[in-house]
């Protein structure tokens, strides 16, 4: 597991207001997420799948942790 | 068959998403990190030693002076005035004391030679008064020694390298002392203060790595940990006599309390510009395991 670096805890500045780093998780996570949900449309895989909100809930923390992870690992 | 699967696959997808939520919200919380973060230094009051007028401001606001340059001078005339009235005071205490020395060391021979020609009551007076000039000759000395340090303080120069800041001072003004009249940021004690939440203490500990990031410009600076504050002040413990009054209400909502932890700055890059007061963003890097 990574260590915490400025790399995941920067903040982020948008017009004057300074942004929690979990906004700029979430907001990362959103483009792996949309091309994942395109990518199960696509192939159909969503059949194998019993309620697909939950799933793409499920994924979409799973993604987020993800981002954050390769934050940690990417710069040490 | 494929119902079971799609279940399966699902809980499977959850549990997972579940357990990476967790990890989220841990790192998140307890991680130390904080926006919270306030770039400081020490300012010294600068105050002179002597009242008087300001004849002379030599620095403009927010210069940088270095240790021992002259900031300004307080009215240099009337101190070196006074210099000169010690001085004469001890050339005439000094003559004094040689008139006095003259006169017992006379009565002391007349005495010597004949006992009958003169009182031994006069001796002693003539010898004691010798001693009172004597003593009067460094009562003078030492003030003449006083009068040289107030010229010298009279000229008033930096006690450390630094800048000047909030100069609103002016020549002419009257300088009390030991009442402020400029204050100087020590460039050399740039430090930051970082107030981490409570929660988030037991990750640091002294003498770890910090990086520090600038709201100015971004810009990363490494620190170490030098310390954490081992008090703060208690807001709802209200003062007066020696019992404490306690608030009878409870927050049902509680905010973390937020703890100063004093960090080093190192390898300060020489162009730039630190003030005292800046924000920064804060992450302490895990202590190397104890070998």
């Amino acid at each position: 597991m990574g260590a915490p670096s400025l790399a995941v805890f920067g903040t982020v500045e948008l017009l004057g207001f300074y942004l929690p780093p979990a906004v700029l998780w979430a907001g990362a996570a959103l483009v792996p997420y949309a091309l994942l949900r395109w990518l199960l449309g696509r192939s159909g895989l969503y059949r194998f799948v019993w309620h697909r909100s939950l799933l793409n809930l499920a994924l979409y923390v799973l993604l987020v942790g993800g981002v954050v992870f390769l934050g940690t690992v990417g710069r040490s | 068959m494929t119902t079971a699967l799609r279940i399966a696959v699902t809980l499977a997808a959850v549990i997972a998403a579940v357990l990476v939520g967790w990890w989220l919200w841990t790192f998140y919380v307890l991680s130390p990190w904080t926006r919270d973060a306030r770039v400081q230094a020490n300012v010294v009051e600068v105050a002179p030693d002597v009242s008087g007028l300001i004849t002379a401001i030599n620095v403009v606001d927010n210069q940088k002076v270095a240790k021992g340059d002259v900031l300004f001078v307080i009215d240099h005339e009337r101190f070196a005035l006074a210099v000169d009235e010690a001085q004469a005071a001890a050339a005439q205490s000094q003559w004094t004391l040689k008139l006095a020395q003259d006169d017992a060391r006379r009565d002391e021979q007349i005495l010597a030679r004949d006992p009958g020609a003169i009182a031994a009551e006069t001796v002693e007076t003539s010898r004691t008064k010798a001693g009172e000039a004597a003593a009067a000759l460094q009562l003078t000395q030492a003030r003449l020694a006083t009068a040289q340090l107030n010229l010298r303080r009279s000229t008033v120069r930096a006690p450390a390298n630094g800048y000047i800041t909030n100069l609103t001072a002016a020549v002419g003004d009257y300088a009390t002392s030991g009442t402020g009249v400029l204050a100087l940021v020590d460039s050399d004690s740039f430090y930051v203060y970082a107030y981490f939440m409570e929660t988030k203490l037991p990750g640091i500990k002294n003498g770890s790595e910090a990086d520090v990031k600038l709201m100015a410009g971004d810009t990363v600076l490494k620190g170490t940990v030098q310390g954490l504050s081992r008090a703060i002040a208690n807001p709802t413990a209200a003062g007066g006599g020696l019992l404490a009054s306690v608030d009878p209400n409870f927050e049902w909502i509680r905010l973390a309390q937020r703890i100063p932890v004093r960090i080093a700055l190192k390898n300060l890059p020489a162009d730039l510009a630190l003030a005292a007061g800046m924000s920064a963003t804060v992450v302490i890097r895990p202590a190397p395991p104890p070998s």
